[in-house]
């Protein structure tokens, strides 16, 4: 049966024929990695920030010369990058090299962003025939905006991201709620929404206006197809929680590279929507494009709480998910709300995806780098409680997108290394570690969260 | 197409399947997996961290010369240092939890400590994404193998002295005869003539071995880190194995099976608990520690989630809660990954992209072949959980957990 669902998975990912993979990338992957074929690849790309999304756009830069150095110093190879600001620098064998980059041969008015010219290149990261090495410039000076603007800007994209989580995280905590089981593959049915978007989107060339409802029903299958196929037979054979749990795992690991396998590790975009102009509401500036994802997140998410809190079906959701052998004994079919919750999360988890990747790409790990933040989420809400999952996802959207941004206290002071976040916000690159921290406080201080009841604990 | 199956370079694949039962990777797999094992195993700790403590280990060699500047083998203090820190920011707050809690914490504590390793910010004390070298020397330099050679474990071969001869053969007969009492513990329990069958098991055994380690052969420097390696793995497994058997041990499998019953005896279970994952983690972070010593170099990405789901599926496979299991598991585990992998490449060299229907190709290029091998990981742990959840040579009534 599982071998059956596994069949099904992969069938869903047979339609499309690796179109988008480049020509290049075969050429080099599908020669084997002979000895004579080893090269470094130096990209050096101009970073330009773009004032009003925040976000960062990459230009390649033509005519950097590069050297590549041997372990004694002496220049083994040259190269100038190309119109792609790629410079693809054949060196005998694999060893340990330095790269160098010729500052003096760049535009004018362009420097390193992080400092060093030269880069070490060791002979472990040789794990194909080549290795890439990465140049990023930038033009000094930065046009500075208000803060308030910019936490206004920061306020809007956490929102965004808020209303993906919390609409991600409904799923996952009422799964939990009527089933006690943590799903570690959730992150997998959100990247699944906007894989099977893409592919109709690319591949079958359906409008995203049409591809993504039938995504959606595809998500709303894949959930039920999980708890059909995988954990309804398991519950009946009465295995534990824990072993549940790690089922999940391993099919996270299944999915994703399944993922990985018919459509590459690259972060794609969907063909409708793409490059729009921003349009300023007061301070903050949002594509009509984005404007509508949250606007319709939004009236999902108020539909879902609406459905909870006044339908027959919702209250019996919410009957099973506090108790399931007193709802049971009430009348209700807790093994068919099962079900509905599994459709409802594998639903909502890809209208996140989709609306994920109309914002950021869509990448493998696109679920998967979500997953924690719903947890984060979820444990500040409550485990078990939707509307806990709804606050604390939306929460924990903000959290992370607004620290980012630092409280300019005392201007001009250099703070020593832990309190100058406080100063110039958490770094991108850690983003995420806030609203991770933020968890474990939670779980120390009230560990049942915000809108969890006491009891669910321990 | 029958006679290209027989072209597939047979001896090749052999070669690497059989050498990677005692490589580098089920070395540190399987000390990683011995450490989870005493959190999973015989507590029924959900650590789904461990790779944050094999990032520990890893990290604390090599700061030794990146940051800190001082003798390496200051290393494995800190590394413990560092391991029983990471174990209490862990534990503090979940272990008094249900066991999601813990499973949660874990993997996003692990996570946090991957991008403050590989971030730019904290490049002063780990060096970022380019990981940190050179720390490995004053290791290589005081094992006794020559970088250059070759070193074959097959005990009469004529590159080996009389005194590795001897050697080889003493630890392939202990192996020999452990590996015996585990296959009459499974077989032959009911048997009159228990005796017989030891040694009967015992030499079926020896002789499997031998044949096996005709075909092993290492270069000489990552034989240091194997050694190195397997004599810890050896070493942490006896202690786990007597640990286990002291009333410590009964007190942490009496929590795994009711923690309810052993607090009611006074045990303070949280305690025990922290006990359990601090140790788990300590043995762990040997694990990083030979991985980065081999390497000679640590990168952040070698300690990321999936490494600790694949020590887990490792684990399981062995089977939970016994300490052969844990030794087994990962050598049978980088046994079939490997041989699945080679296989697999060398099955796309020959016949390229021909396999696949109405013009989707099952592979079209060789990193395909890769995320196959992973996703067949995924997808051993399925089963595994499923259908035997307590591996080869697990008992299935201590693998019954529940958390709720």
């Amino acid at each position: 049966m599982l071998l059956l669902a596994g069949l099904a998975v992969f069938g869903m990912f047979a339609a499309p024929a690796n179109a988008e993979s480049a020509p290049a990338e075969q050429a080099a992957s599908a020669a084997p990695p002979a000895e004579g074929d080893v090269a470094i690849k130096v990209r050096v790309q101009n970073q330009v920030q773009d004032e009003a999304t925040g976000k960062t756009n990459k230009e390649p830069i033509v005519g950097a010369s590069i050297q590549v150095l041997g372990a004694d110093g002496a220049v083994v190879a040259e190269g100038v990058t190309d119109d792609k600001g790629l410079a693809t620098i054949p060196v005998p064998v694999k060893a340990d090299y330095t790269v160098k980059l010729d500052e003096s041969s760049l535009p004018d008015g362009f420097v390193l962003v992080d400092g060093t010219a030269e880069r070490q290149v060791l002979e472990a990261k040789f794990v194909t025939s080549s290795v890439t090495v990465n140049y990023f410039t930038g033009q000094a000076q930065r046009v500075t905006i208000g803060w308030w603007s910019q936490f206004a800007q920061r306020l809007a994209d956490g929102a965004r991201l808020g209303l993906v989580l919390a609409m991600c995280a409904v799923g996952l905590s009422l799964i939990f709620g009527t089933t006690g089981l943590t799903n570690f593959a959730h992150g997998e049915m959100v990247t699944f929404g906007a894989m099977i978007a893409y592919i109709l989107n690319i591949d079958v060339g359906l409008h995203l206006v049409l591809a993504a409802p039938i995504a959606i029903i595809a998500g709303g299958l894949f959930g039920v197809a999980f708890d059909g196929v995988v954990f309804g037979p398991l519950r009946r054979r009465k295995i534990g929680l824990v072993s549940q749990m790690v089922v999940t795992v391993g099919l996270a690991i299944v999915l994703k590279n399944a993922f990985l396998w018919q459509l590459g590790g690259r972060v794609k975009q969907f063909s409708d929507f793409n490059n729009q102009e921003c349009t300023s509401i007061g301070p903050v500036c949002i594509t009509p494009r984005d404007l509508t994802t949250s606007a319709l997140s939004l009236v999902i998410l108020v539909a879902v709480a609406f459905a909870l809190q006044r339908t027959r079906l919702g209250k019996a959701t919410r009957a099973v998910s506090d108790n399931p052998d007193l709802a049971s004994s009430t009348g209700i079919d807790s093994q068919k709300i099962i079900r509905i919750v599994w459709i409802l999360g594998g639903m909502l988890a890809a209208t996140g995806g989709i609306f994920r990747g109309l914002d950021e790409g869509i990448s493998p790990t696109l679920g998967a780098d979500l997953l924690f933040l719903m947890f984060a989420g979820i444990t500040l809400g409550g485990l078990g409680s939707a509307f806990g999952a709804l606050v604390g996802g939306f929460v924990i959207g903000i959290f992370v997108e607004v620290t980012t941004l630092g409280i300019p206290i005392f201007p001009g002071k250099d703070w020593p290394d832990p309190f100058n976040w406080i100063h110039n916000g958490v770094p991108s690159e850690l983003k995420n570690v806030p609203a991770y921290l933020i968890m474990i406080v939670v779980l120390l201080v009230r560990p049942q969260g915000i809108l969890g009841r006491r009891e669910r604990v321990g | 197409m029958f006679a290209n199956i027989l072209d597939l370079p047979f001896d090749a694949i052999l070669t690497q399947t059989l050498s990677a039962f005692f490589g580098v990777n089920a070395m540190y797999f399987a000390i990683a997996a011995i450490g989870l094992n005493v959190q999973f195993g015989y507590a029924g700790l959900l650590n789904f961290g461990q790779a944050g403590f094999m990032a520990c280990g890893a990290y604390a060699v090599g700061m030794t010369t990146h940051y800190f500047d001082i003798s390496f083998w200051w290393g494995i203090p800190i590394a413990v240092t560092y391991a029983v820190v990471f174990g209490l920011i862990m534990g503090i707050p979940t272990l008094r939890l249900r066991a999601d809690y813990l499973a949660i914490v874990t993997i996003a504590l692990a996570e946090v400590i991957r991008l403050v390793v590989r971030s730019v910010t904290f490049k002063k004390y780990f060096n970022g994404s380019d990981g940190i070298n050179g720390f490995a020397d004053t290791f290589r330099r005081v094992t006794p193998f020559d970088d250059a050679k070759r070193y074959k474990l097959y005990p009469f071969d004529t590159s080996n002295g009389t005194g590795a001869t001897v050697l080889l053969l003493v630890v392939f007969g202990v192996i020999a005869v452990l590996a015996g009492r585990v296959l009459l513990g499974r077989f032959g329990r009911e048997r009159s003539n228990r005796g017989v069958m030891w040694a009967v098991f015992a030499g079926a055994s020896f002789l499997v071995v031998l044949v096996i380690s005709s075909y092993v052969e290492y270069g000489g420097q990552s034989f240091k880190a194997i050694i190195v390696g397997w004599i810890l793995a050896a070493v942490f497994g006896a202690f786990v194995f007597m640990l286990m058997r002291s009333p410590w041990g009964r007190v942490l499998k009496g929590i795994r099976e009711d923690e309810e019953a052993v607090r009611s005896l006074g045990k303070s279970v949280y305690s025990y608990k922290m006990q359990a994952l601090i140790i788990g983690g300590v043995i762990a972070t040997f694990s990083g520690m030979m991985l980065s010593l081999d390497r000679g170099s640590v990168q952040p990405d070698n300690y990321s989630r999936d490494v600790t789901f694949y020590v887990l599926t490792a684990l399981v496979l062995g089977g939970a809660a016994k300490v052969s299991g844990s030794i087994v598991g990962p050598m049978l585990f980088w046994g079939i990954l490997s041989f699945t992998d080679v296989f697999l490449n060398s099955l796309f060299k020959e016949w390229g992209n021909q396999i696949g229907i109405f013009g989707w190709k099952f592979v079209s290029n060789s990193s395909q072949v890769g995320m196959i091998v992973q996703g067949m990981i995924g997808l051993m742990l399925v089963l595994l959980m499923v259908f035997r959840p307590q591996g080869l040579f697990g008992n299935r009534k201590e693998m019954a957990l529940d958390g709720r």
